[in-house]
C-alpha cells in the first residue's frame, strides 16, 4: 500500500493506515490460500516473525482470525461447529473458532486462510500447545514449541549475565537454531543472516516506537484509547513485525501521537475518568463495551492487553545486530517473560501505571475462554485494593462467546462503578 | 542424612490385609492430611508441589517431606473468594488446604502444566510468606537443549530447597534418594502389574489409596507399606469375575471423588489408569551413579509416562492411550476430565476420535473432586458396562 | 410537604417507597413485576402514594432503580440498585459496612463507607445458584410454599450436603434426596447452607466488616438469616424494610435532589440513557 504523507490529516491517520494494512495482510493471505500456498501459524506471545519473515513465510495469527469472527459477529457459528466436532463449551473460544475455520477449509469472514506449512509457538500460554497439537493431527505439518521460561517467583526476574538467565538464554538459543533448520527444510531456502539483520532492524524500530506511543498516553487528555485504537495498533504490531512497512507505520504513529499531545487533542470529547484495562477485550460487543465507559467520560489510557498481546514488545527491547541469534534469544526471553508477567505478576506494574498515567479506576475483565489471563485476576485485585486506594471493577464475560456476555448485567455494574467514582471524587473534593 | 525418624502413618502396622487397606483408604480419603501434620510435629519441613510431576528426590535429599498437592474433596470456603468463575476445583481446594491451615508448607512449587496452574504460583505467593515458585518443566523435550536446561532448572530448585532446609544437598544425598525412589518405582510397577494381570486381587479404590499415600508419607514408609502388603495381595484367593476391563483416563491432575473410583471398581476392573500419574511419571530406574540431577532430567525427558499437559512430539497422546489400552488388555475406556480442565477437555476430542477409529468403546464424562451425588453418573456407567457385557 | 420516591423494578418483584422531608418512610408497596414492566412500575408507585396518603403532585423527585430502572417512565433519573441498596442500608443501620442483597435472580455483596458510598461490590455471575431462584426450584421440588422454606429448614439438625451449583439440577438433586428417604427439613437446611456458603464467598470478595445488613426479598427468610449468620459467625442487621431497601435507597437519592436541586452523589447518573 502507499502511505499518505500529508500532515494535514495527521489526527486519526494511525487508525486509517492500520485498518488498511490489516486489510492488505488478509488480502495477501487470501491470495496465498487461493493459489494453494501455505503459511506459518504463530501466536502473539512470541511470534518469531523475525525468523519466519527471513524465509518469506506469510504469517497467520489464529488468535487474530478468531477474534475477528467475534468482531464480525459470526463467532457463534464457528463455536457451534467446533462444539459439534467434540470441543466442550468450557474450552477456549479462540481454539474453537480456529478449529471450525480449519474444518471449513480456511473459510473466514476476512477471506480464505491458508493452511499451515509450519506452526511455531511458545509455552507462554499452555492452550497454544494444545491448539498446535490439533494442527499436528489435522495436517501432519511440523509443530515447533519453543520453551521460554518465565519468572520463577514474584520479583525474581534475572537478567543478562546472571547464570540462571544465561542457562535460559542458551536453551532458547538452541531452540531458535533448531527452528531455523526446520524452516530451511520446510521452505527449501537457506537462512540468510543479512536479511535476518535487516528484519531485526525493522523490529527494533517498531519496539522503540511502540514503547514511546504507550508512554505518550500519559498525557492529559489521553491521545488514544488503549481499548479500541490500541487493538488496531496491535494488529499491525503482530502482523507486520520485522517489516519495513510495519516499522514505518509505527514511526508515523509516534508522529501522530506526539502531535496530539503537543496540541492537547484527546481521544474523548471530555475525559472525566482515566481507566486501566486488565484482561482481554470483549470482542462480541467490542464497540458497545467501550461506549459503556465513554458514555460516562471514562477513557482507557493503558491496558495489560497492549503488553501481553504485543508479546511484551512494549518493553522496547532492541536486538544487538552483532550477535543476532543470541540477542534474539535474549529479547524473546525478556519480552515474552514480560508478557507473562503482565498476566501472572501484574500488580507492581499496575501500581506504576496508576501513578504514571494518573489513573482513577482499574477495570478487570476476566474471560471464561482464557485461564492464562484470567485465573489470577480476582486475587490480584484483592491485593491491589489492599495496597492502593483505587476504585476497581470486576466484570466477567468472554472474548468470543456471546452466551456468557450479558450486556444488561454489565451495564448495571459499570453504571454502579461510575456512580461510586463520582461520589469518591465528590468526597475527595469536599475534603479539600 | 537427617531424615526425621517420625513415623507418620503407623495405623496399618500389624493389621490384616483387609484392615490395613481400610486404614489406607481412610487416610487418603480424609481432607485433613494428618500425615503432614505429624511430620511437622516431628520437626520436619515440607515441600508442597502441585500436580503433576515434581522431582521429589530433591526434596527428599534435603530431609524434607515432598507433599503432593492434589486438592481435596472439601468446600473452598476461604479460597473461593480468591478466584473467578470458570476454574477447576483443585486450584481452589489446594489453596484452601493451606489457608485453612490443614496443610502447612515451607515452600510451594507449581508447574506450567496448564494456564490455571501457573497462575497458582503467583496467587500462592501473595497469600503466603514462604517462597512460591514455578518450576519450568520443558514443553519442548524434543530440543537437544532440553536436558541441559532441565538439569539447570533442577539445580535451581536444589538451591531454593537448600535455603529452606538450611543445609546443603550433596550429590551423595541425591543418589541415596534416587535409590529410595527407584525402589518405590519398582513397587508401584508391581502394583500396576497386579491390577492389569489379576485385577480381581485388588479393588480399584484400594490400589488408588496405595498410590495416593506415596504423595503424603515419606517414601521409606511407602516402600515398607507396599513391600508388606503387595505379597499379601498376591496371596489372596479371590475368584475372577466376569467383568469388563477398563482403562480410566483423566486422573492426572484433579482427582475424581473416592466414591467414583469405588463405583468403577464395583462394576468393572480398572486395569490401568492415569490416577496421580506424576507419582509414577518416571517409568524405569534412574541411574544412581554419576550426576544425579542430570539422570533425573534425562529420565523426565526419555523415560516417562504421558499426560495431556506434557507436550512431546514422540508421544501423541491418543497413540499413548491406545498403547495403554492394548498393553493392559482393556476392552473399553472411561474418558473423564475434571470440570473446567481445559487440557483434559481438549484431549477428550483427540481420544474419542482415535478410539472411534480403532473401534474401541468408551464412555465420556466430567467430574469434580467434591461432587457428592453420583446417581446420574452411576446409572449411565452401569448402562455402558451392561451394554458391553451383553453385546 | 415535599416528598421523594424510589421505585425498584426487580426481576421478580417491583417495590416503591415514598419518604417525607425528614426521610421517614410514609408509604411502601410491593407487587410482582410480571411481563409489563412499565405497568408494574406505575402500579407500585401509585400504590405507595395511596398507602402514604400522598398526592402525586406533592412528590418532587422520583428515582428509578433495579433492572427495569429505565422503564420507570415517570422517574426523573436512574441509579443502579447497587448504589441504592448501599445507601438504604446505611440509612437504616448507620454502622453497616457490608451489604448482602439476595434477590430473585442474583445476589450482590456490597461494601459501603460511613457516608453510604459504595467502595466495592461483587455479584454472582452467569448462574442463579445462591439466589432466591435456587430456593424457588427447591420449593417447587418439595411442593412447599416459598414462604415456609426457612421455617421448615430451621427444624433440621442433620443438614444434607447439596453438591449441585446449578438451579436446573437443584430440583433433581432434591428429588434424589427425597428418594433416599432424607427428611425434608434436612434437605432444606442443606439448600440454605449451600446458598449461604456461596453468598459468604461473594461477601469475602468485598470484605466482611462489621456490621452486615441483609437486604432483598430473601432477607425475609429466617432460615437464610440463620444459615448466613452461622456461616459468617456474625449477627445480621434485619428489618421489615430490608425487602424495600433498593426502593428506599432510590427514594433517598431522590430526596438529595429535593433538598439540593441536584445531588452530586448521583452526578452523571442516567447520562447514558
Amino acid at each position: 500500500m502507499t502511505i499518505d504523507t500529508a500532515v494535514s490529516d495527521l489526527v486519526g491517520r494511525g487508525n486509517r493506515e492500520g485498518a488498511a494494512l490489516f486489510k492488505d495482510w488478509f488480502t495477501e493471505l487470501n491470495e496465498t490460500a487461493e493459489n494453494g500456498g501455505q503459511a506459518a501459524y504463530v501466536f502473539v506471545m512470541g511470534s518469531f516473525n523475525e525468523i519466519l519473515k527471513a524465509f518469506d513465510l506469510p504469517v497467520v495469527f489464529p488468535e487474530i482470525n478468531s477474534l475477528q469472527t467475534a468482531v464480525r459477529r459470526v463467532a457463534h457459528e464457528y463455536l457451534e461447529e467446533a462444539e459439534d466436532y467434540g470441543y466442550s463449551p468450557d474450552v477456549c473460544g479462540y481454539v474453537k473458532a480456529d478449529v471450525a475455520t480449519q474444518l471449513r477449509g480456511g473459510e473466514h469472514p476476512m477471506g480464505r486462510i491458508p493452511p499451515p506449512a509450519i506452526s511455531v509457538l511458545t509455552n507462554a500460554c499452555n492452550t497454544y500447545i494444545k491448539w498446535a497439537e490439533i494442527w499436528e493431527r489435522f495436517y501432519d505439518t511440523p509443530t515447533f514449541t519453543i520453551d521460554v521460561p518465565g519468572t520463577r517467583q514474584a520479583g525474581g526476574q534475572t537478567w543478562s549475565g546472571d547464570s540462571d538467565f544465561e542457562a535460559d538464554r542458551k536453551y532458547v538459543e538452541v531452540q531458535i537454531r533448531e527452528l531455523i533448520k526446520v524452516c530451511e527444510a520446510v521452505t527449501g531456502k537457506k537462512f540468510d543472516i543479512d536479511k535476518f539483520r535487516e528484519i531485526l532492524t525493522h523490529a527494533n524500530t517498531m519496539s522503540r516506537s511502540w514503547k514511546r506511543i504507550l508512554e505518550l498516553n500519559q498525557a492529559t487528555p489521553s491521545v488514544f484509547s488503549a481499548l479500541t485504537d490500541g487493538t488496531i495498533f496491535l494488529g499491525v504490531a503482530n502482523g507486520f513485525r520485522g517489516t519495513e512497512v510495519g516499522a514505518r507505520y509505527f514511526e508515523r504513529l509516534v508522529e501522530e501521537m506526539e502531535y496530539k499531545v503537543a496540541n492537547g487533542i484527546g481521544t474523548a470529547l471530555e475525559e472525566k475518568y482515566r481507566l486501566l484495562f486488565v484482561g482481554v477485550p470483549c470482542y462480541p460487543i467490542f464497540r458497545r463495551f467501550n461506549e459503556l465507559f465513554t458514555d460516562w467520560g471514562g477513557t482507557f489510557v493503558n491496558s495489560t492487553y497492549l503488553w501481553f498481546a504485543s508479546g511484551g514488545t512494549n518493553r522496547g527491547f532492541e536486538y544487538d545486530l552483532k550477535d543476532p541469534i543470541a540477542s534474539l534469544a535474549e529479547g524473546v526471553l525478556v519480552s515474552v517473560r514480560d508478557a507473562m508477567d503482565a498476566m501472572f505478576y501484574q500488580n507492581e506494574a499496575l501500581e506504576e501505571m496508576i501513578d504514571d498515567f494518573s489513573v482513577d479506576g482499574v477495570i478487570y475483565h476476566p474471560i471464561k475462554s482464557c485461564r492464562t489471563v484470567s485465573t489470577g485476576l480476582a486475587d490480584g485485585r484483592r491485593y491491589l485494593t489492599k495496597d492502593r486506594d483505587i476504585a476497581t471493577l470486576f466484570l466477567e464475560s468472554d472474548m468470543m462467546d456471546r452466551r456468557v456476555v450479558s450486556e444488561a448485567q454489565m451495564k448495571n455494574r459499570i453504571d454502579a462503578f461510575f456512580e461510586g467514582l463520582a461520589s469518591r471524587r465528590r468526597l475527595a473534593g469536599s475534603k479539600g | 542424612m537427617t531424615v526425621t525418624t517420625t513415623r507418620v502413618f503407623p495405623e496399618w502396622l500389624n493389621k490384616s490385609l483387609d484392615d490395613a487397606l481400610l486404614e489406607c483408604r481412610e487416610m487418603v480419603e480424609s481432607p485433613e492430611f494428618e500425615t503432614v501434620a505429624r511430620w511437622r510435629e516431628g520437626g520436619g519441613l515440607v515441600v508442597g508441589h502441585f500436580q503433576v510431576y515434581f522431582p521429589e528426590e530433591i526434596a527428599h535429599a534435603a530431609g524434607m517431606l515432598p507433599f503432593k498437592m492434589r486438592g481435596a474433596p472439601l468446600e473452598p470456603d476461604q479460597a473461593d473468594s480468591h478466584f473467578g468463575s470458570y476454574l477447576c476445583s483443585i486450584l481452589k481446594t489446594s489453596l484452601e488446604l493451606s489457608v485453612s491451615k490443614r496443610v502447612e508448607l515451607d515452600v510451594f512449587f507449581s508447574h506450567p502444566i496448564c494456564d490455571a496452574a501457573r497462575n497458582l504460583a503467583a496467587i500462592w505467593g501473595r497469600n503466603h510468606d514462604y517462597p512460591s515458585q514455578i518450576l519450568y518443566l520443558p514443553q519442548n523435550p524434543n530440543s537437544s537443549g532440553s536436558v541441559d536446561y532441565l538439569r539447570h532448572e533442577y539445580d535451581r530448585a536444589r538451591r531454593v530447597i537448600e535455603e529452606i532446609a538450611g543445609r546443603e544437598i550433596s550429590d551423595d544425598d541425591l543418589q541415596r534418594s534416587v535409590e529410595v525412589f527407584n525402589e518405590n518405582r519398582r513397587l508401584m510397577r508391581e502394583l500396576y502389574e497386579i491390577k492389569s494381570e489379576r485385577p480381581w486381587l485388588i479393588a480399584a479404590e484400594d490400589a488408588y489409596a496405595l498410590v495416593a499415600l506415596a504423595g503424603m508419607i515419606p517414601r521409606e514408609e511407602h516402600n515398607e507399606l507396599l513391600s508388606t502388603l503387595l505379597p499379601l495381595v498376591r496371596e489372596r484367593t479371590n475368584k475372577k469375575e466376569d467383568r469388563i476391563r477398563l482403562v480410566f483416563e483423566g486422573g492426572f491432575c484433579e482427582q475424581p471423588p473416592f466414591d467414583l473410583v469405588r463405583m468403577l471398581g464395583r462394576t468393572s476392573y480398572v486395569v490401568d489408569d492415569d490416577f496421580l500419574i506424576g507419582l509414577r511419571w518416571i517409568t524405569s530406574d534412574v541411574p544412581s551413579e554419576g550426576d544425579p540431577l542430570r539422570s533425573l532430567a534425562e529420565a523426565y525427558i526419555e523415560a516417562s509416562s504421558y499426560s495431556p499437559v506434557q507436550h512431546d512430539l514422540r508421544k501423541p497422546k491418543e497413540q499413548m492411550l491406545l498403547e495403554r489400552i492394548r498393553e493392559s488388555g482393556a476392552e473399553a475406556a472411561i474418558l473423564s476430565a475434571a470440570k473446567m480442565c481445559e487440557p483434559g477437555l481438549e484431549e477428550q476430542v483427540a481420544y474419542t476420535h482415535a478410539l472411534d477409529e480403532a473401534g474401541i468403546s468408551y464412555f465420556v464424562t466430567e467430574f469434580e473432586e467434591n461432587m457428592s451425588s453420583f446417581d446420574q453418573l452411576e446409572m449411565q456407567l452401569e448402562t455402558f458396562v451392561e451394554n458391553l457385557l451383553f453385546a | 410537604m415535599a416528598y421523594a420516591a424510589g421505585v425498584d423494578v426487580g426481576s421478580t418483584q417491583t417495590k416503591a417507597v415514598v419518604i417525607d422531608e425528614h426521610r421517614n418512610i410514609v408509604g411502601r408497596s410491593l407487587l410482582d413485576t410480571g411481563a409489563n414492566v412499565i405497568k408494574a412500575a406505575e402500579s407500585a408507585y401509585v400504590a405507595a402514594l395511596k398507602q402514604g396518603g400522598v398526592d402525586e403532585e406533592e412528590v418532587e423527585f422520583v428515582v428509578g432503580t433495579g433492572y427495569g430502572r429505565y422503564r420507570v417512565t415517570f422517574g426523573n433519573t436512574q441509579v443502579t440498585e447497587i448504589s441504592c441498596h448501599g445507601r438504604g442500608a446505611v440509612h437504616l443501620f448507620p454502622e453497616t459496612r457490608t451489604v448482602v442483597d439476595m434477590g430473585g435472580q442474583d445476589t450482590k455483596a456490597i461494601s459501603v463507607s460511613a457516608s453510604g458510598e459504595i467502595t466495592d461490590f461483587c455479584m454472582n455471575d452467569k448462574c442463579a445458584a445462591g439466589t432466591g431462584r435456587f430456593l424457588g426450584a427447591a420449593a417447587a421440588a418439595l411442593d412447599i410454599p416459598l414462604g415456609d422454606l426457612g421455617r421448615v429448614s430451621l427444624q433440621s439438625n442433620r443438614p444434607i450436603k447439596i453438591s449441585t451449583t446449578c438451579t436446573v439440577f437443584a430440583e433433581s438433586e432434591v428429588l434424589a434426596w427425597i428418594g433416599k428417604g432424607k427428611k425434608i427439613e434436612d434437605i432444606l437446611a442443606g439448600v440454605h447452607k449451600s446458598i449461604a456458603s456461596r453468598s459468604a464467598s461473594l461477601m469475602r470478595r468485598v470484605g466482611v466488616d462489621d456490621q452486615v445488613t441483609f437486604t432483598g426479598g430473601v432477607s425475609r427468610n429466617e432460615g437464610m438469616v440463620k444459615a448466613l449468620e452461622d456461616r459468617l459467625g456474625t449477627e445480621l442487621n434485619i428489618s421489615e424494610d430490608c425487602h424495600y431497601m433498593g426502593a428506599l435507597g432510590a427514594a433517598l437519592f431522590a430526596h438529595d435532589h429535593v433538598i439540593s436541586g441536584r445531588s452530586p452523589a448521583t452526578e452523571g447518573a442516567g447520562v447514558s440513557s
